[in-house]
């Protein structure tokens, strides 16, 4: 009996090294473990032959009927249930063995011989059953490794997919990106490209201008000329008059002649307004002409808006304005044509008068007038801004003030030049001239100036 | 005392005759009119140097230019007075024109009062 034992024994064994696919639960384990330890216990006594034999049979054939019992009951042993069938029919042999021995012992001594073939044919059967389980065994194993190996290449792929799909992100982002940044870059050079062709413009103008009056200049001052020689004519005429006796005739040709003065008079006039302008046209062809000499930025501006403030005051129309200067001490000498940069000067700064004096006769007391002048250095370069709170300036007339004869002025106020010149003087001394505005509050030029312009 | 004016624009001869019809009425001076730089210093030679005292030259004009009159004159007739006169104030010209010899640098349109003092002043130190 020492050999159902050892069925048992095995039993356990096998089923604790070989667990199969899942992990056991640690109840069942302690059972294996107890029931190991009962199978130990039984072989030895049975080696020392202590018990009485029926006894010792019982508790070896509960044994190894609890262990199949626990094999086909327990989830986690289904791939282990051909084990419990395996040692079956030994079992079988050995309980029929017992039962006939116990019941008539003679009967078991006629039947011995068949019973010890039924119990090797049971052998055989049970070595082939337990071959095959392992084999079948080895399979599950090797499916289970494969399906491992197949679970962890996806696993793997995923992770990679993860990966590409954040370094593509990374990539979109970036080109995404540069994308913004070219674009940027276009815009950027289509201003620029806009800001050429507007100076290209601007300085065609200018020179056509600067043609216009250098070819109307001569035939204007014959003009200007003739109509005051004739003017003095006339008053030669009028002292000859005198020594003639009076008569109607005579009144009737002073009459007349008083008219063609008064004629003549307008033509000098109407003349020398043109003059004035071909002047300033004249000055649009002067750029270069002057010599630069380092001078006192702070101090012209001093000078100039001043200048500006009591021309302003002594013409007609004067209007009430604060000036302001806010302008950077310690501002090192810059290389100016004082002459020139002066007219700058004046014309942003009489251009901002006549700017405010619209708002003050629009809107009347409340308006506070204000002029703000400033400089800044900048570096290698210097701002000067020239601020007022006047109408402001619509955007779309923006790019036409410096063009020349672009005037907003009513009727002979201005000749539309002012602009044109300080932007042409700005340019000749490498400079650029900037304007912002907000309808109702505020215009703004912004002059920059490289301090070592040649 | 004999001036000579030199301009391409023809109508400047009408204007100086009439600017200074008096003087020439009383024969205080006479003016000649030359319309080219060649032409002044063909007149120049022909008159012979001691008749006229004065050149009003134009700077711009067709050909020669008021300065090279003006270096040929000096060259030629040193003892010759000669005024500029451009349309142009330009500082270039006028340092030009004051290197080369001359006397004056008149501006257009002419001032006839600075002219004519300029003249009155040759008329008494004669």
């Amino acid at each position: 009996m020492i050999f159902i034992n050892l069925i048992s024994l095995f039993l356990l064994f096998y089923l604790k090294k070989n667990p199969g696919p899942t992990p056991l639960p640690e109840e069942i384990q302690k059972l294996f473990k107890w029931g190991m330890i009962t199978a130990g216990v039984l072989i030895a006594l049975g080696i020392s032959n202590l018990p009485p034999q029926i006894l010792y049979e019982l508790i070896s054939f509960v044994l190894v009927g609890a262990i199949i019992y626990l094999i086909l009951n327990t989830p986690e042993l289904e791939v282990q249930k051909n084990m419990a069938i395996t040692p079956l029919p030994i079992l079988g042999v050995q309980l029929l063995k017992y039962v006939v021995k116990t019941i008539s012992v003679s009967t078991y001594e006629n039947i011995e011989n068949y019973l010890d073939a039924a119990g090797f044919f049971a052998l055989i059967w049970a070595v082939t059953m337990w071959l095959n389980h392992r084999k079948q065994m080895k399979e599950i194993e090797i499916e289970r490794i494969i399906s491992k190996e197949q679970e962890r290449q996806l696993r793997a792929t995923a992770e990679q997919k993860n990966q590409l799909e954040v370094l593509v992100a990374e990539r979109t982002s970036e080109i995404l990106q540069q994308k913004e940044e070219l674009q940027e870059a276009l815009n950027h050079l289509k201003d620029t490209q806009e800001q050429l062709i507007q100076q290209e413009k601007l300085a065609s103008l200018g020179q056509l201008t600067a043609g216009i009056a250098h070819e109307i200049k001569n035939p204007l001052n014959f003009v200007n000329n003739f109509s005051e020689l004739s003017v003095d004519f006339i008053e030669e005429i009028e002292d000859e008059m005198t020594k003639i006796a009076d008569c109607p005739e005579k009144e009737n040709i002073l009459e007349l002649l008083e008219d063609v003065k008064s004629n003549l008079g307008k033509i000098r006039h109407h003349g020398s307004r043109a003059d004035s302008i071909v002047k300033s046209m004249l000055l649009h062809s002067r750029g270069g002409t002057g010599t630069k000499e380092p001078t006192d930025l702070n101090g012209l501006i001093r000078e100039y808006a001043n200048l500006a403030f009591h021309g302003m005051r002594a013409n007609p129309n004067p209007i009430n304005v604060d000036i302001q200067l806010k302008l950077e001490e310690q501002l090192a000498k810059i290389n100016l044509n004082s002459e020139d940069f002066s007219r700058v000067i004046l014309n942003l700064v009489k251009n901002a008068f006549d700017a405010m004096r619209e708002k003050i006769v629009k809107e009347g007391g409340e308006y506070k007038a204000k002029v703000e002048i400033r400089t800044q250095d900048l570096g290698d370069k210097v701002l000067i801004e020239v601020e007022d709170n006047g109408p402001g300036v619509p955007d779309d007339i923006r790019d036409k003030l410096l063009m020349p004869f672009f005037t907003t002025k009513k009727g002979t106020e201005g000749t539309g030049l002012g602009l044109s010149i300080t932007h042409d003087i700005i340019q000749s001394h490498e400079g650029t001239l900037e304007i912002e505005s907000k309808v109702g509050e505020f215009t703004r030029f912004s002059i920059v100036l490289p301090k070592s312009n040649p | 005392m004999k001036i000579l004016i030199v301009d391409d624009e023809q109508d400047v001869e009408i204007m100086f005759l009439q600017k200074f019809r008096r003087e020439i009425k009383s024969k205080l001076l006479e003016v000649e009119f030359a319309f080219s730089g060649e032409q002044a210093l063909e007149m120049l030679g022909r008159f012979g140097s001691p008749d006229v005292v004065y050149v009003f030259s134009d700077i711009n004009m067709p050909g020669m230019s008021g300065l090279e009159l003006l270096e040929n004159i000096k060259t030629k007739f040193p003892h010759i007075q000669v005024s500029m006169i451009s349309a142009y104030g330009d500082r270039e010209n006028y340092n030009k024109a004051i290197k080369s010899g001359a006397k004056g640098f008149f501006t257009k349109p002419v001032d006839f009062e600075s002219l004519k003092n300029e003249i009155a002043e040759l008329l008494t130190n004669k």
